[in-house]
């Protein structure tokens, strides 16, 4: 089994024993003993998984690292959260995602507006099954929990990742200072209710919703 | 003596008199005390014949002596700043990560071209490092720039180390690098891993990687 820890707050140790991780395209910094590393075509999961991919943009390139050793790994010296699935989905943007695990399977799913207003594409990047995954973040991220009466909402630039069995939604806060240019800058919302956690960086990507 | 760790991407120095530091030029941030500080047209250490060879080398990054009596504190572009103590052995480091070092330790530079021939100029152009760099041997302490933070792997014999050409910062030690290459015919149809292109570190001693790929 893969033993992922981190190294310092930006990289990410991966112990591996004779298995297979998937990574980032060129997201190794160092490794030692025997590694091979093989681009998968398309980012895995068969031909569905490149079908699926192509036509929907969430295309992420990603490589299959094997063999015997630790292997390191990060991404732009961007900080590493790293998230432990049960069984349960994580969904990521697909820029987010560094390293998963050999038992997790990655796939793209519907958001919709959503995720066109957050500078995303209609599409993210969902995570299932059992394992380690590892969330890069440009800032240390932190983990806000949502309850049941206690949605919360973020800004689309700084939004990350979320497990948990949330909706979300894009709220507008724009009025008619907006219109007229006068705007506070947080004109769109992503709100999440439901059960669930999500993770917010200290910095905001730039949106489409991010001028006004 | 040496550096103290502010935080990550600051460095304070002691400065007593006949004790001088090298420094980046314009790494100066703040001081106390009387502290002077010359431009070292020179480059560094050892008279013009070493600054002539670090201009051919192309290893001539502007330095500056800092004397006095005084503290000075170091940072340069928001680079996180690592301090590197040396006792009696060799640093290799490319000179612009260099932040500061201390006066008592040796500087030249070396080529790197004459460690493995034909690849060794490949080594420099992929890696883009050139073909030379600076050597640092001796007693002291030398503050090393990178993007990210720093974080130190050993090298044993029977331990190599492979590190990504671009996260390479320095090494130490007696160590012998070369560029192995793992080109098959996924890289030819432009199905490469990205990772076709690796620095291949082996010997007694430690190598320094950042948490980033690019370069300074």
């Amino acid at each position: 089994m893969a033993q992922f820890r981190l190294q310092g707050s930006r990289v990410l140790a991966v112990e591996l024993g004779g298995d297979a991780v998937k990574a980032r395209h060129g997201s190794m910094v160092a490794y030692t003993g025997q590694m091979t590393f093989k681009k998968l075509t398309g980012g895995g999961d068969g031909l569905r998984g490149v079908v699926a991919r192509r036509l929907t943009g969430e295309r992420m390139t990603v490589m299959e690292v094997k063999g015997q050793g630790t292997c390191y790994f990060a991404d732009r010296a961007t900080e590493i959260n790293l998230v432990r699935l049960d069984g349960e989905t994580l969904y990521v943007e697909a820029d987010n995602l560094l390293c998963t695990e050999a038992g997790l399977h990655t796939g793209t799913s519907f958001t919709g507006l959503n995720g066109v207003s957050s500078g995303n594409g209609f599409f993210t990047t969902k995570v299932e099954g059992h394992g380690w995954a590892a969330v890069t973040s440009n800032g240390p991220a932190v983990v806000l929990r949502v309850g049941k009466d206690m949605p919360l909402r973020v800004d689309p630039g700084a939004y990350v990742a979320h497990t948990g069995n949330l909706h979300r939604s894009v709220k507008s806060g724009a009025g008619w200072t907006t219109v007229i240019g006068e705007g506070g800058g947080e004109a769109v919302q992503v709100e999440f209710t439901g059960e669930g956690l999500v993770y917010v960086q200290p910095s905001e990507k730039v949106t489409v919703g991010g001028d006004v | 003596m040496g550096f103290t760790r502010i935080n990550g991407k600051m460095v304070e120095a002691q400065v007593v008199p006949g004790r001088p530091l090298f420094s980046q030029r314009g790494a100066m941030l703040g001081y106390t005390g009387d502290v002077r500080f010359t431009p070292n047209i020179t480059g560094g250490q050892g008279g013009v014949m070493s600054m002539i060879g670090r201009r051919v080398a192309n290893e001539d990054t502007p330095l500056m002596t800092v004397e006095g009596q005084g503290r000075v504190m170091f940072g340069h572009g928001g680079h996180h700043v690592h301090v590197i103590d040396l006792a009696g052995d060799t640093l290799f480091v490319e000179a612009d990560r260099l932040l500061a070092f201390e006066g008592t330790l040796r500087q030249s530079t070396v080529f790197l071209g004459s460690q493995g021939g034909v690849m060794g100029m490949v080594r420099g152009q992929v890696s883009g490092q050139g073909l030379f760099t600076t050597r640092l041997e001796g007693h002291g302490s030398v503050a090393v720039m990178a993007h990210g933070g720093v974080f130190e792997l050993p090298i044993t014999p029977g331990q190599s180390v492979h590190v990504d050409p671009q996260a390479y910062v320095a090494h130490r030690g007696e160590v012998r690098n070369k560029l192995s290459t793992a080109i098959g015919w996924r890289e030819m149809i432009g199905r490469g891993s990205g990772e076709a292109f690796q620095l291949e570190l082996s010997g007694q001693g430690a190598v320094y990687v950042q948490a980033s790929e690019e370069k300074l």
